[in-house]
């Protein structure tokens, strides 16, 4: 083709080029033809049309490129031109390593296999940066973890920035969704168990030092001779985990079950835990650690064994008011969001329930 | 009716587009586009380009765009879903607004985040106790996954 096409390209701090392109030429060419024009390297250039950034392969006429029409120039680092929204989701994994890269990066690859959302919930705490003892500190070493010391873990308690941070986790309504969906114990009972992250009771619970510590000393008491440390996070650590936290548990059930697997398997074995699993980078390694206290002696979560209209009582009329009068979709949309008539309404409206 | 307006706006930004932003359709769908924000220079986002997606509902102008994130950002009104908290996109949202329009507040929300309605409170927290600490993050995520 003889024929050539005007553009604009418009850079940085508000400076326009105009050229003419031919719509044969490729993308890496007409970065040569302006690398002379804005001595910008073609390297480190990225150009953007249409909300694409364009890649040096394909040509002009690939990404119809009209005649008249703008194309934004970036400057970018050297050789990222073709980073697009896959390889940043791709490498997402990885931003609750910000402070200590060794560690979370282990649970970061754990969960990836089986949730694809932990990338991003890890990094929505990453930047926190919540002042915590090190990894190290805490007895998480590699060849196996102890209890961290009933001090460490008391000063840790006793941080304001923690149970800060420790209230606004819980009391995020898409994190608790998350945590619920992510764990079986939890999802199968239901809105209790939203009842139960959301209830005062467990909040005070978990930023409770003096709590904490009795039951710390508690857990240790019922590890037994056989069982003074926790088993190292190897692969085999997910079953012995688990026992000790069941007799830990005691008769309490589901739901402090799921509790205390938490912190016995904070490494490696993500999958039956659901509080590390969700939680990249220190916060996680922290929070491992609460759970590893103790399976919350004493606290059972009740099993929701009601009828529907029965639990979902207040909901239900609040969708009824709303004008969704069809009962079984209603139940079936809260259920399916954890009785959060938000999200039920969300549900129903998209027409999928 | 949507498909018009939208086509309308689709040319406007082809011919002029805000020097801050870049935007088009996906496909062949026109109601599905994507779009990029270059981070303001005067923000701890500079250098980046941050890409966003953008879902047109039928009754488009009548009901605001969908448009989230897809470039992870550490801001206070924007979550790790991308979601951004914003007035216009929500109950301010008005059939007189378009696209580029949508995309302008979004950069001067990053050049100017409101931390006292925040879509992160941590990140609000830090904004508005740590303001060199927030920068400083925001500029590492953006290097990270912006440039």
């Amino acid at each position: 083709m003889s024929e050539t096409i005007k553009v604009t390209i418009k850079s940085s701090g508000d400076k326009k080029y105009e050229v003419s392109l031919s719509p044969s030429s490729t993308i890496a060419e007409v970065k040569e033809q302006l690398a002379g024009e804005t001595e910008i390297p073609a390297d480190r250039q990225r150009l953007i049309y249409s909300g694409k950034v364009l890649k040096d392969a394909e040509t002009v006429a690939a990404y119809k490129i009209q005649d008249g029409h703008t194309i934004h120039l970036v400057k970018g680092a050297a050789k990222s031109g073709s980073a697009g929204p896959e390889s940043t989701a791709a490498s997402s994994g990885q931003p609750g390593a910000n402070s200590d890269t060794s560690i979370p990066q282990n649970i970061a690859a754990g969960q990836g296999a089986f949730n694809p959302l932990a990338g991003l919930t890890g990094a929505r705490y990453a930047g926190l940066n919540v002042p915590m003892p090190s990894m190290e500190s805490l007895g998480f070493g590699a060849d196996g973890m102890q209890l961290p010391d009933e001090s460490q873990m008391e000063q840790m308690m006793e941080n304001p920035m923690f149970q800060e941070s420790m209230r606004a986790m819980l009391s995020d309504p898409q994190m608790l969704d998350f945590l619920i969906q992510q764990s079986p114990q939890l999802s199968a009972m239901g809105p209790a168990a939203r009842e139960m992250l959301q209830s005062e009771y467990f909040r005070n619970m978990l930023t409770n030092p003096q709590m904490m510590r009795s039951m710390m000393q508690m857990q240790r008491g019922m590890g037994g001779p056989s069982a003074p440390a926790f088993p190292a996070p190897g692969g085999a650590s997910t079953e012995a985990g688990n026992s000790t936290s069941t007799t830990n548990a005691g008769g309490s059930g589901t739901g402090s079950g799921s509790g205390s697997g938490s912190g016995s398997t904070t490494g490696s074995a993500a999958a039956a835990n659901p509080f590390a699993a969700l939680l990249g980078g220190n916060m996680g390694a922290g929070l491992g650690g609460l759970g590893a206290l103790g399976g919350f002696p004493g606290f059972a979560a009740p099993a929701d064994n009601r009828p529907p209209e029965e639990v979902f009582e207040v909901q239900l009329r609040q969708l009824n008011d709303m004008g969704f009068f069809d009962f079984d979709s209603n139940v079936r949309a809260l259920r399916r969001s954890g009785g959060s008539v938000e999200g039920a309404i969300e549900a129903l409206l998209n027409g999928n329930i | 009716m949507s498909l018009k307006r939208i086509n309308k706006e689709l040319s406007d930004l082809g011919r002029d587009p805000p020097s801050s932003c870049s935007a088009g359709p996906v496909g062949d769908d026109l109601y599905h586009w994507q779009a990029s924000i270059m981070g303001p220079p005067d923000s701890p986002y500079a250098g980046g380009v941050f890409f966003l997606s953008i879902h047109f509902p039928t009754d488009y102008p009548f009901k605001p765009p969908k448009i989230s994130f897809q470039t992870k950002i550490y801001h206070p009104n924007i979550n790790s879903n991308g979601n951004i908290c914003l007035d216009i996109l929500k109950d301010q949202w008005s059939p007189a607004l378009t696209i580029s329009k949508v995309l302008l507040s979004i950069c001067s929300l990053l050049t100017d985040a409101n931390p006292d309605d925040p879509l992160v409170p941590e990140i609000a927290h830090i904004y508005k106790t740590d303001r060199a600490k927030y920068e400083a993050t925001a500029k590492e995520w953006t290097k990270k996954f912006a440039i």
